[in-house]
C-alpha cells in the first residue's frame, strides 16, 4: 500500500543541511498496524506527515496504492489522501466553532457528499461512537477523551484505507489513552483500517504489528 | 457548504464579540459615511433632470472681452429671442425670462412676497411645467394673468380646486387672474419659481428692452435634436453684429443647460471651467478613501487574527480541503460581514441623514428599497466584502497545515509588512484630510476677516416697495427718530450684489481702443456714511442730488486707472453726457471677496433705486430696534410685510460653498481618523497578545511596566510617523491647487503640517498605549505557563 525508497529530506540552516530524514526504506501493506516510536526530535511527525502528504521530502520515490506520489501535483495530491487518509492529532484539532457533529461532517463536505447521505452517514458515526448525546455540544464543553473520541470518528467518517495517528493518546490519561487504543485495534482487526501510528509509550506500540524505530532521521530498527 | 458558511461565520462573530464589534461598527461608519456622500452626489448628478427636453436647451450666454479679461454674462437684449428665433436654422423656439425676483401678492388681508419670473409663453413648454390646472396654451390668454405653484395655491385657498379665475393683488397694484397651478418644482433644479407671468407685462414695463443696446433678460432657446451647434453660434455672432447699431464686443452663445448645475463656471478668456462638478469629484474621491480606510480595517484585524484562525486552516486542509474552497469560505465570510456592515449601515444613515442635509443644504432621502440606492449599497457591500476579505483570504488558505497543526510560530514577516503598508495608507489619508480641514478653515477666515472697505455688522438691508422711494427722506427721519437708528440711504443694489457694468466710459488719456468694464450704481448722499465707506478725497454727494447730477464718486481702483493727478475734476464721457470726479471712495467689496475690486462708479441718482440700508447704532439692542424699524416702514408703506436681511449674514452666503467644503472635510476627517484608529486599537490588542509569551519573559528578566509599554508602542508609532511625512508633501500639492482659484489667498504655513502631524501621532499613541499598557502590567507567570 505505502512503498518509501531512499526518501530524505532536509532543511538548509546557515548554509549546511540538517537533515530530518535520512534515507527512510519503507513498506506498508494493507492491514496494518504500525507504531513509529522515536526519541524528541527523531523524525516520527515528519515521516507521518509526509505519508500523509502534508509534507515534502527532497528526494527519494513514494508510492501510495501505486500512485507516484512524488511525481503529483498538489491538487492530486490532495484528491488522493482526502479520499485515502483519516488524520487524528495528538491535540485532538477539532474546530472550536463546530459542533461534535458538524465537525465529524466537515469531511464529507469537501467530497461532495449529498445532504440526505451525509446525514445517514454521521448519524450512523455518532451512533457507532456512542456520542449521539453529544452532536450538539462544541468541543470546548468535552473532555479530552470524548474529544479524542470526536477525532477518530472524524477520521474515519469518510472510510479511509489509512488512519495516521500522531500521538493519539498523548494528552489523555492512561484510561481514556487505553479505550482509544482498543478502539484502534477493534478498527484494524474488524474493518481491516490500515494504521500508522506515533507513540513515546512502549505500552501503545505493543497494540500494533510492527514497530519501527526512528534515531536522528534513520529507521534504526524495524 | 454555504450553510456551513454562514454558521462558522456567525459563531465566530459570536465568539470574538469586541473584535466583531469593532470591524463591523468600523465598517458600517465607512458604508455610511460614503453612501451619505455618495446621496449626495447622486442628487447634484440628477440636477435639472426634471426638465424632459434638457437635452436640447440652451441659454444664451453674453461674452464680452475688456481689456483681455472675459466676461460671460446671462444677460442678453431683449429682442434677440425673436430675431433667433426668426433667423436661426435649427433653433426651434426661444423664450425670455426675467431673473427669479420676490413681488408681493395678496388676496384680502393676507399678504405674501413669492418669488418668480416673468417668461414668454414659450417658457411654459420648454421647461414643460407641469399644469395640474389649466394648460400652457391658455396660461398667458389674458395679460394680467399668473400661473402659481401648488404650495403657493396653498398659501391662499384651502384647496386648488375652483380657483382658476379668481385674482390675486400683484405688488398692491393690478389684480391678476390665476390662469393655472402648476405642481412644485423638486429641489435639485436651477430654474426655481412659485409665479410666472407673462414677459409682456414686463417688457410693458420697460421700454428699454425694445434695444439692443441693454443686456438685462435670459434668453432660453431649445434646438433641433441634432442641431449643429457650432453654425447657430455663428449665426447668433452675425445677428448681433447685424442689429447692434453699435460697435458691440458681445459675442453671443448657446450653452448646454445640462451644464448649468455642474460646470457654468468661465476663466478670463472665457473658457468653461469646472464649478461644482470639481466639488462632486472631490467628495466622490473622499468617499472611496473612506471606504478603502474602513476595508483595511477589515483587512488588518482578519490577518492579525490570523494565527487563531490558522488551526481551523491547516485541520481544513487535512480534511480535504483544497485552497479554492478556502478562499471561498473567507471571503464568503468578509462579505457576509460587510452585509452585517451594511445593514447597521443603514440605521447609521437613517439616524443622522437629518443632521446631514443641514450641512449640505439639502433635503435627501435614502429610498432603501429604490433600486439604484439598493443596488448601490449592495454593490459597496459587496465591493467592500470582496476588498476587504481578498487579502485574508489568500494569506490565511496558503497556511501549511502540518506547520499550523504543529503550532510552531508562524512566520508573519510579509504579513506583517502588510498590515503596516495599509496602516500607513490609513494614517496618511487620514492626515491629508485634517490638513486640509484646517487649511479650508484658514481660508475662509481670512476671507471673512479681509477689510471689506464698508461695516457689514448693524447694517439691515431690505427692499423699496411701494412709494417707499419717493418718500425716502421722511422715511429717513422717522427713522433717526425712533433713536435706534444712525442713518440710513438708498441705493440700486445691496453693496454686496453690484451686478450693474458697462464699458461706455472715456477720458483723457484713455486708449480709444481699450474698453474697461466699470461698475455703475445709483445711490443717495447718506450712502457713503450709511455703509461705513471712507472717502480718500473729496466729498460726498450733496443731499439735493440734483445739483450732483453730472457729479460722480469713484473707487481708488478706477482712479488708479485712470491715473491722473488731480483726479478730482476729471472729467469722465458716456457719449454725449459728462461727468466732474468729486470724490474718491476707498476701494470696497462689491461682488467677489476673493478678487480685487473691480473698478467703480457712483452716480447721484435714486431714480432705479430698489434697496434700503438702514445702519443701527451700535449699541442698539437689535429687537426691539428691529421692531422699532419695522413700525417705521410699515406706518410709511402699509400693505407690505417687512421683509429684511443683516449685511453680515449675506456676506456669510457668499462662503457657503467653501464652508460646506471645510465642514465636510472636516466630518470626514474625524472619521477618517476614528476608524483608522479603531483599526489600530484592534491591531495593537492582537500584537499585544501574539507577544505575551515575549512580555513575560521580559518582564521576567527585569524589564519595567514603561519600558515594555514603550517597546510595544514605538512599533505601531512608526508606520503612523511614515504616514505623516508622506502625508504633507501630498496635502501640500493638493491645498496648492485648491488655493489658486483665489486670488486673495492665505499662504500656506508649515506650522499646520506640524500641528496635524502631532494631533495624529497623539491619537495613535493614546489608541496603542492602552494595549501596551495592559499588556505590559499582566503578571508574566501567567502567560509563560500557558505556553
Amino acid at each position: 500500500m505505502i512503498q518509501l525508497k531512499n526518501i530524505f529530506k532536509w532543511v538548509t540552516v546557515g548554509g549546511s543541511r540538517v537533515f530530518l530524514l535520512k534515507d527512510i526504506n519503507l513498506t506498508i501493506k494493507e492491514g496494518e498496524f504500525i507504531s513509529i516510536m522515536g526519541p524528541s526530535g527523531s523524525g516520527k511527525s515528519t515521516l507521518l506527515n509526509v505519508i500523509g502528504m502534508l509534507d515534502d521530502f527532497n528526494e527519494g520515490e513514494y508510492n501510495f496504492i501505486d500512485q507516484p506520489v512524488h511525481q503529483l501535483k498538489e491538487k492530486q495530491k490532495s484528491q488522493l489522501y482526502k479520499s485515502h487518509i483519516g488524520f487524528v492529532f495528538q491535540a485532538y484539532h477539532l474546530i472550536d466553532e463546530l459542533t461534535v457533529y458538524e465537525n465529524i461532517e466537515t469531511p464529507l463536505l469537501y467530497q461532495n457528499v449529498k445532504a440526505s447521505e451525509r446525514q445517514a452517514i454521521v448519524a450512523d458515526m455518532l451512533d457507532r461512537f456512542n456520542i449521539v448525546g453529544k452532536k450538539d455540544l462544541f468541543p470546548s464543553q468535552l473532555s479530552g477523551g470524548q474529544q479524542q473520541l470526536v477525532g477518530v470518528a472524524r477520521a474515519l467518517v469518510a472510510k479511509p484505507k489509512l488512519i495516521l495517528a500522531d500521538e493519539p493518546t498523548g494528552n489523555l490519561n492512561s484510561k481514556q489513552g487505553e479505550e482509544i487504543m482498543e478502539l484502534f485495534k477493534q478498527l484494524n482487526k474488524e474493518d481491516g483500517v490500515t494504521i500508522v501510528q506515533v507513540t513515546h509509550s512502549e505500552k501503545n506500540a505493543a497494540y500494533g504489528s510492527r514497530i519501527i524505530h526512528l534515531l536522528d532521521g534513520r529507521v534504526e530498527k524495524n | 457548504m454555504i450553510k456551513n458558511y454562514f454558521i462558522i461565520t456567525f459563531r465566530n462573530i459570536l465568539r470574538n464579540k469586541t473584535f466583531n464589534f469593532l470591524n463591523i461598527s468600523g465598517l458600517a461608519v465607512g458604508i455610511a459615511s460614503a453612501a451619505l456622500i455618495f446621496l449626495w452626489v447622486e442628487d447634484e448628478l440628477n440636477y435639472n433632470h426634471y426638465f424632459p427636453n434638457r437635452n436640447n436647451l440652451y441659454v444664451i450666454k453674453d461674452k464680452q472681452t475688456y481689456d483681455g479679461n472675459t466676461f460671460v454674462f446671462d444677460a442678453t437684449p431683449g429682442p434677440l429671442a425673436q430675431a433667433v428665433k426668426d433667423e436661426t436654422p435649427g433653433i426651434q423656439t426661444t423664450a425670455r425670462s426675467t431673473w427669479a425676483n420676490p413681488m408681493l401678492f395678496s388676496l384680502e388681508d393676507k399678504s405674501i412676497y413669492e418669488n418668480g419670473r416673468h417668461v414668454d409663453s414659450g417658457f411654459l413648454t420648454m421647461f414643460s411645467v407641469p399644469f395640474i390646472k389649466g394648460n400652457a396654451a391658455a396660461a398667458f390668454m389674458q395679460l394680467h394673468s399668473v400661473v402659481i405653484s401648488e404650495k403657493m395655491a396653498l398659501k391662499f385657498f384651502t384647496s386648488t380646486d375652483n380657483i382658476i379665475g379668481k385674482t390675486l393683488k400683484v405688488d398692491n397694484k393690478e389684480d391678476y387672474i390665476i390662469s393655472g397651478v402648476f405642481k412644485d418644482l423638486p429641489e435639485n433644479v436651477s430654474i426655481k419659481f412659485d409665479w410666472l407671468i407673462s414677459f409682456k407685462v414686463f417688457e410693458e414695463q420697460n421700454l428699454w428692452l425694445k434695444e439692443w443696446g441693454s443686456n438685462s433678460i435670459i434668453t432660453y432657446a431649445r434646438t433641433d435634436p441634432n442641431a449643429n451647434i457650432p453654425a447657430i453660434n455663428k449665426r447668433l455672432y452675425d445677428i448681433v453684429q447685424r442689429k447692434n447699431s453699435q460697435s458691440t464686443v458681445a459675442k453671443m452663445m448657446l450653452y448646454p443647460f445640462n451644464r448649468i448645475r455642474l460646470y457654468n463656471n468661465f476663466d478670463n478668456d472665457g473658457n468653461e471651467k469646472e464649478g461644482v462638478i470639481k466639488n462632486v469629484r472631490l467628495f466622490s474621491l473622499i468617499a472611496w478613501i473612506i471606504l478603502i480606510i474602513a476595508c483595511i480595517n477589515f483587512m488588518n484585524l482578519a490577518t492579525a487574527r490570523s494565527e487563531k484562525r490558522a488551526k481551523e486552516v491547516g485541520i481544513r486542509k487535512v480534511m480535504g480541503a483544497v485552497k479554492q474552497k478556502l478562499i471561498v469560505q473567507f471571503i464568503a465570510e468578509s462579505v457576509l460581514l460587510s452585509f452585517l456592515a451594511m445593514l447597521l449601515a443603514i440605521g447609521i444613515m437613517f439616524l443622522i441623514l437629518p443632521a446631514f442635509n443641514t450641512l449640505v443644504h439639502k433635503n435627501l432621502s435614502l429610498q432603501v428599497f429604490q433600486p439604484i440606492h439598493l443596488g448601490g449599497l449592495i454593490v459597496i457591500a459587496l465591493v467592500c466584502g470582496i476588498l476587504a476579505g481578498s487579502y485574508p483570504a489568500f494569506y490565511l488558505s496558503s497556511f501549511n497545515p502540518a506547520l499550523v497543526l504543529k503550532s510552531t510560530k508562524l512566520k508573519t514577516g510579509s504579513a506583517a509588512f502588510i498590515r503596516k503598508a495599509l496602516v500607513v495608507t490609513q494614517f496618511s489619508a487620514s492626515v491629508v484630510l485634517i490638513i486640509c480641514t484646517i487649511i479650508i478653515y484658514q481660508q475662509i477666515q481670512y476671507g471673512k476677516e479681509k477689510d471689506l472697505g464698508f461695516k457689514k455688522d448693524n447694517l439691515i438691508i431690505t427692499s423699496l416697495h411701494g412709494n417707499m422711494r419717493s418718500h425716502f427722506s421722511s422715511i429717513k427721519n422717522d427713522l433717526i427718530n425712533t433713536g435706534v437708528v444712525e442713518n440710513a440711504s438708498i441705493s440700486n443694489s445691496d453693496v454686496l450684489n453690484m451686478g450693474s457694468n458697462t464699458g461706455d466710459f472715456s477720458w483723457e488719456g484713455k486708449a480709444p481702443d481699450k474698453q474697461i468694464l466699470i461698475t455703475v450704481e445709483g445711490i443717495s448722499s447718506e450712502y457713503i456714511l450709511t455703509q461705513g465707506m471712507q472717502l480718500k478725497q473729496g466729498r460726498s454727494f450733496y443731499e439735493n442730488l440734483k445739483a450732483d447730477s453730472n457729479n460722480i464718486i469713484i473707487n481708488e481702483t478706477l482712479a488708479k486707472i485712470i491715473n491722473n493727478k488731480n483726479i478730482l475734476g476729471s472729467v469722465i464721457n458716456r457719449e454725449k453726457d459728462k461727468y466732474t470726479v468729486v470724490g474718491v471712495v476707498k476701494d470696497f467689496v462689491s461682488n467677489n471677496v476673493y478678487q480685487p475690486a473691480a473698478p467703480l462708479m457712483l452716480f447721484a441718482d435714486t431714480s432705479n433705486a430698489n434697496v434700503l440700508s438702514v445702519r443701527l447704532k451700535a449699541n442698539a439692542p437689535i429687537t426691539s430696534a428691529l421692531a422699532k424699524v419695522e413700525k417705521v416702514i410699515k406706518t410709511n408703506n402699509p400693505g407690505y410685510p417687512f421683509e429684511y436681511e443683516f449685511a453680515d449674514e449675506e456676506f456669510g452666503r457668499f462662503f457657503q460653498a467653501e464652508t460646506l467644503i471645510g465642514k465636510l472635510a472636516g466630518v470626514f476627517a474625524a472619521l477618517a481618523i476614528i476608524i483608522s484608529c479603531l483599526g489600530l486599537f484592534g491591531l495593537a490588542s492582537f500584537t499585544a497578545e501574539r507577544r505575551t509569551k515575549e512580555i513575560g519573559i521580559r518582564k521576567v528578566l527585569g524589564a519595567s511596566v514603561s519600558g515594555i509599554t514603550g517597546l510595544l508602542s514605538k512599533d505601531f508609532l512608526k508606520p503612523v510617523l511614515l504616514s505623516v511625512v508622506i502625508a504633507f508633501p501630498v496635502s501640500w500639492w493638493m491645498m496648492f491647487n485648491w488655493l489658486k482659484d483665489y486670488q486673495y489667498k492665505i499662504t500656506i504655513q508649515w506650522w499646520v503640517f506640524a500641528l496635524a502631524g502631532l494631533l495624529v501621532l497623539l491619537i495613535a499613541l493614546v489608541t496603542v498605549s492602552f494595549q501596551s499598557v495592559r499588556a505590559a502590567i499582566a503578571n508574566p507567570v501567567k502567560s509563560l505557563r500557558t505556553e
